[in-house]
């Protein structure tokens, strides 16, 4: 941040016409780069503050160090959230992605009435995630939700228990409302990139005589890479902080089963009162993310040529 | 009709007659001062107080009462209701940050152990000894005892008086438990009649002879998909682990904390409990573990199970025609007490309170406005307009809207429950313990985890919370 | 359909409409199932066996109005309309410069954007709190427009830049041989080669914004409550009314629907979010 501003040398114009004054493109993200700061930077800065003391019950006391992070790290609880989460994010992510693929090469098809079908088909992503948490509630609740009680209760699939009673089945239920929800994004952004993709390639390669499987391969695949990485990017990031459908659902039970980070923080947070320690585990989980994606970012831009 | 009419208006005259009859015993009759309020609200005039309160049909009916308080004081109450989770949520955020939004908030006792220790709760002893402030017509002996005095005082200092003493009540299907072929088969099956049962081993055995499958009859008729003999609370957190560990633990012998504030979890009345608890889980819906505290209700409102332990306030929203298709054909009695152990009984309460926020910048008013609630004339009120309500003062269960109530079991049992219900021990660190211990409740009613295990595993996590001092302030 | 049928490929689209169709009506059915519990009497709600047939009521529509959830759309509408206006107005000159001009430490400056979206929204939202409780900006409309930048702003930037870079140079260069204003080439030039980007990006703003749950919750209040907000107070103590809540989701629903069905063609293009060379 600091070395950014300090000296603005000649920040060469791209094109020969362009000349500009040094601090334009300065004064251009400036709007952007204050308000982030003081959105965004503080609040983090505070939290950061804020993990190294003893702030139970939102009042700060003393300063810990890095007490609240060992606790944090010792804690078998924090660990299985992670592995929750990682779960979570490796299991909806490659099946949204998968399905969202196969879906917008369909929808890529000589398909009528699009104009209708896709802002139907877009439905799922744009509810709100409380409101989906709670639609799949009446799915999916024990013995009066419409599809429990009119499949597994008839069928006796499960027996004595429930999707959201069951440890090993609760998991993967918020997984498939996931998939559900977030599938139709995937779909349409990369409907949207096959209908970005120009003609030219495809007729050089029909008239080389390839079939579709081998076009698919050798020019969709290649051309769209750059935004399946972004939209990954993004969808990963995104799932990996899910709240709203798992708090609705099963705020991380039964047990511990279903619980994220970002259940737990809230636990900590707002039934603990515990500041400092859920503070300590918003960094954990930001850094980690952060050296991800900075990594991600790095490989994408030089061996994918995206963002 | 005027037949009636002139009977109902005898009933109201003479309790009204005998009323004041019985608490005088208590103390000598203080003449309602009507004017107390507005003479000492007159400084305040003006002055904007903001109260938060959860949503449950005994704060609906609050509601058309608290303008009366600006009529007759000039401070004006702005009045807001949230559900359960949000008060909580909100709550304390506002008290913790120091923020001083709300003036007075609403805690449920267990909140009191946190909200003590981070000292965010003002002490109304310096307002009840000011003869400005403290009205002498409250008279705090007609309260229900066990719950204000447990509730309202902490280590000799008063917090607040009592508003919502909620309490858990056993609820069933009267059209079941009367039903003329049930009885004799369960009197073939079970040795003794059919009635709501009076201990849990009564309650385990009706819950067993209610549990049908799809196909059987149920009351003479073919049943069109499962039926359940208990519906019990079973999510993680809410009010699980309070109903196992008060309606169950307690009246088992068993408790969470000894005498002295440390952890008692794994005794073997505990490991007995936790057994029972199993046991009744396999009689329920296979939904239990998703259960929350509104969830209990409705079912028992659906009509798919026939008994269930369940907050008494919950059922004046749900027995009502127009809500439950059931309504009227439901019976309320105590909650169960174990076998041999009835001396010791206990039930699951919440008394609640609404507590003066440390950072309130009107304490006065505000105090005012509390003692206002909790004076008998709109305790009457509120009883009267609810057609029933869960009283906080003794003299309420001689009301007309409970006496005449067409429910009457409902309110002998939530007697039943309120001679017995303290609040919760105050512990600092209750909500880390009741999500851990909700955690057990469920995977010990799942029989993911032997009741023995649930009750190591319980004491375990109780003494490491703890870190071997006492849990309680 | 004599159209379709003419040419070869005509049963093939027949083949993968129907697809879609069915797939769609797979997907759609819990939505449609919400949808029917608008106008569902409560003792059929969940009736077992379940109904499917019922004498429609309007009961749940009439509780909502009556509980004043109109004010919440209209809250929610405003709010996240000049929450997403601000960020499209403050977001684009900065997308366009990271995607122009060579600037010191640039990379630094776009992870830091970049990292603005990723620590959870659950452990932003007590330093928020604990700061506006202090500024007094708890339950004000300019603190949550404020908090939505948070998420929104950097999002939009990341991905409105690849749109920018996208954009042919050489038009930019003969317009300012032309002697035209940094001013006008922006509005001319830039802004509506840019149009297909802004719209899809601030449209995925606005839907964020709309259905957020945690900042609203915990930083609005009385004078503030959005459309999410409001939902939990049907989880009332006579059970949750389910009827009234599928009023409320689906009300939600509804703008975004229009909204997407309106614009969809700039956001099909839009949603490449500029990573596809076309």
């Amino acid at each position: 941040m600091a070395s950014a501003s300090e000296t603005m040398t000649a920040a060469g114009p791209q094109g020969a016409g362009m000349r500009e004054r040094a601090w334009y493109p300065y004064l251009l993200i400036a709007p952007s780069m204050i308000t982030l700061v003081v959105v965004s930077l503080a609040p983090f800065i505070y939290a950061i503050y804020l993990s190294f003391h003893e702030a139970k019950f939102g009042r700060v006391r003393d300063f810990v160090g890095f007490d609240n992070y060992m606790t944090l790290l010792t804690d078998e609880r924090f660990w299985n959230s992670i592995g929750v989460a990682t779960t979570f994010v490796f299991i909806a992510v490659p099946i949204e992605f998968m399905l969202g693929l196969i879906g917008a090469l369909v929808l890529n098809q000589n398909v009528r009435g699009r104009s209708i079908l896709i802002p139907l088909l877009f439905m799922p992503t744009m509810m709100a995630p409380i409101v989906v948490g709670l639609l799949w509630k009446i799915m999916l609740a024990g013995s009066w939700g419409f599809f429990s009680y009119n499949v597994l209760e008839r069928f006796n699939i499960l027996g004595e228990t429930s999707i959201f009673a069951s440890p090993d089945l609760a998991l993967y239920a918020l997984i498939f409302v996931d998939i559900w929800q977030w599938t139709p994004f995937m779909m349409l952004a990369f409907f949207a990139g096959l209908q970005a993709l120009p003609l030219g390639p495809y007729r050089a390669a029909a008239v080389d005589g390839a079939n579709p499987v081998q076009m698919f391969f050798h020019i969709t695949l290649p051309m769209m890479t750059p935004l399946l990485a972004v939209i990954g990017l993004l969808r990963f990031i995104d799932a990996f902080k899910v709240f709203d459908t798992i708090y609705i659902l099963t705020n991380g039970g039964p047990g511990i089963s279903t619980e994220t980070p970002s259940i737990l923080a809230n636990k900590m947070t707002f039934e603990f009162w515990n500041i400092g320690e859920a503070s300590a585990l918003a960094v954990l989980v930001w850094i980690a993310f952060f050296a991800f994606c900075s990594i991600f970012y790095q490989v994408a831009k030089k061996r994918l040529n995206a963002f | 009709m005027r037949k009636i009419w002139c009977f109902a208006a005898a009933l109201a005259a003479t309790t009204a007659l005998t009323v004041p009859m019985v608490v005088s015993s208590a103390q000598p009759v203080l003449a309602q001062d009507a004017g107390f309020y507005a003479k000492a609200g007159a400084p305040y005039k003006g002055t904007t107080i903001r109260v938060l309160d959860e949503i449950t049909p005994l704060q609906e009916t609050l509601s058309k009462i608290v303008p009366d308080f600006e009529k007759e004081t000039g401070i004006k109450v702005e009045w807001e209701l949230l559900n359960h989770f949000e008060v909580i949520n909100k709550g304390q955020a506002d008290m913790l940050s120091g923020r001083g939004h709300y003036d007075a908030i609403m805690l449920h006792g267990a909140q009191l152990g946190p909200m003590l220790s981070a000292g965010v709760i003002m002490p109304l002893d310096k307002f009840v000894a000011d003869p400005k402030l403290s009205d002498p017509g409250l008279n705090a002996a007609d309260f229900i005892q066990a719950p204000y005095k447990t509730t309202a005082f902490s280590d000799g200092k008063q917090y607040g008086f009592i508003n919502w003493n909620y309490n858990h009540v056993y609820w069933a299907r009267a059209d079941l438990l009367n039903n003329p072929e049930e009885k004799a088969a369960f009197k073939a099956k079970y040795g003794y009649e059919l009635a709501p049962a009076k201990t849990i081993e009564q309650m385990r055995d009706i819950a067993e002879f209610f549990t049908r499958k799809k196909g059987s009859t149920l009351a003479g008729q073919p049943l069109t998909s499962d039926f359940y003999g208990i519906v019990l609370e079973g999510i993680k957190g809410g009010s699980t682990f309070s109903n196992l560990w008060v309606n169950f633990i307690e009246n088992y012998g068993g408790d969470l904390l000894d005498k002295d504030g440390k952890p008692t979890f794994d005794s073997p009345q505990t490991v007995a409990a936790l057994k029972m608890w199993r046991e009744l889980w396999t009689f329920a819906p296979p939904g239990i573990a998703e259960y929350s505290l509104v969830d209990v209700p409705t079912v028992m409102g659906n009509g798919i199970a026939a008994q269930s332990l369940a907050w008494s306030d919950f059922v004046l929203g749900i027995d009502k025609p127009g809500v439950s298709p059931y309504a009227g054909k439901f019976v309320y009695a105590p909650i169960p007490a174990k076998a041999g152990n009835e001396a010791h009984r206990h039930a699951d309460a919440e008394p609640s309170v609404t507590v003066i926020s440390a950072a309130s910048k009107n304490p006065e008013p505000t105090f005012l406005f509390l003692q206002w609630l909790a004076d008998k004339k709109q305790q009457d009120k509120l009883i009267e307009i609810g057609q029933g309500g869960v009283p906080i003062r003794e003299s309420s269960w001689a009301a007309p809207a409970i006496t005449g109530s067409t429910n009457p079991t409902l309110f002998a049992a939530m007697k039943s429950s309120l001679d017995v219900a303290t609040a919760r021990p105050k512990m600092e660190k209750y909500p880390e313990m009741f999500d851990a211990m909700s955690g057990i409740a469920q995977q010990v009613g799942l029989g993911k985890m032997t009741p023995e295990q649930g009750a190591k595993e319980g004491q375990a996590i109780l003494v490491k919370l703890c870190g071997g001092k006492s849990c309680t302030l | 359909m004599a159209d379709a049928a003419s040419r070869p490929e005509g049963s093939r689209g027949l083949f993968w409409t129907t697809l879609v169709i069915v797939y769609a009506a797979i997907m759609l059915f819990p939505i449609f199932w919400m949808a029917s519990m608008m106008v569902k009497p409560n003792d059929a709600m969940f009736a077992r066996p379940t109904q499917w047939l019922f004498v429609p009521t309007l009961d749940h529509f009439s509780y909502v109005i009556e509980q004043g959830f109109h004010w919440s759309l209209l809250t929610s509408f405003v709010l996240c309309t000049v929450s997403t206006a601000l960020v499209v107005i403050i977001g684009t000159p900065a997308a366009y410069a990271f995607a122009r001009f060579e600037m010191k430490g640039k990379d630094d400056l776009f992870l830091f954007i970049l990292g603005s979206r990723m620590a959870p929204p659950v452990c932003l939202v007590i330093p928020f709190y604990l700061i506006y409780a202090r500024v007094g900006l708890l339950d004000s409309f300019l603190g949550l427009t404020l908090a939505y930048m948070t998420f929104n702003l950097s999002f939009y930037v990341w991905v409105l830049r690849s749109f920018c870079r996208d954009l042919p140079v050489e038009l930019e260069e003969a317009a300012a041989l032309e002697g035209w204003s940094k001013v006008q080439i922006f509005r001319r030039v830039v802004f509506p080669l840019l149009r297909n980007g802004i719209v899809a990006t601030s449209v995925l703003c606005f839907i964020f914004a709309w259905n957020e749950f945690l900042f609203a919750f915990m930083l609005g209040g009385k004078a503030v409550t959005t459309l999410p907000v409001s939902i939990p107070k049907l989880i009332t103590s006579q059970g949750v009314r389910w009827g009234e809540m599928a009023v409320v989701g689906m009300t939600a629903l509804i703008p975004v629907l229009a909204v997407v069905f309106v614009l969809q063609r700039h956001i099909v293009r839009g949603l490449t979010l500029g990573a596809v060379k076309g």
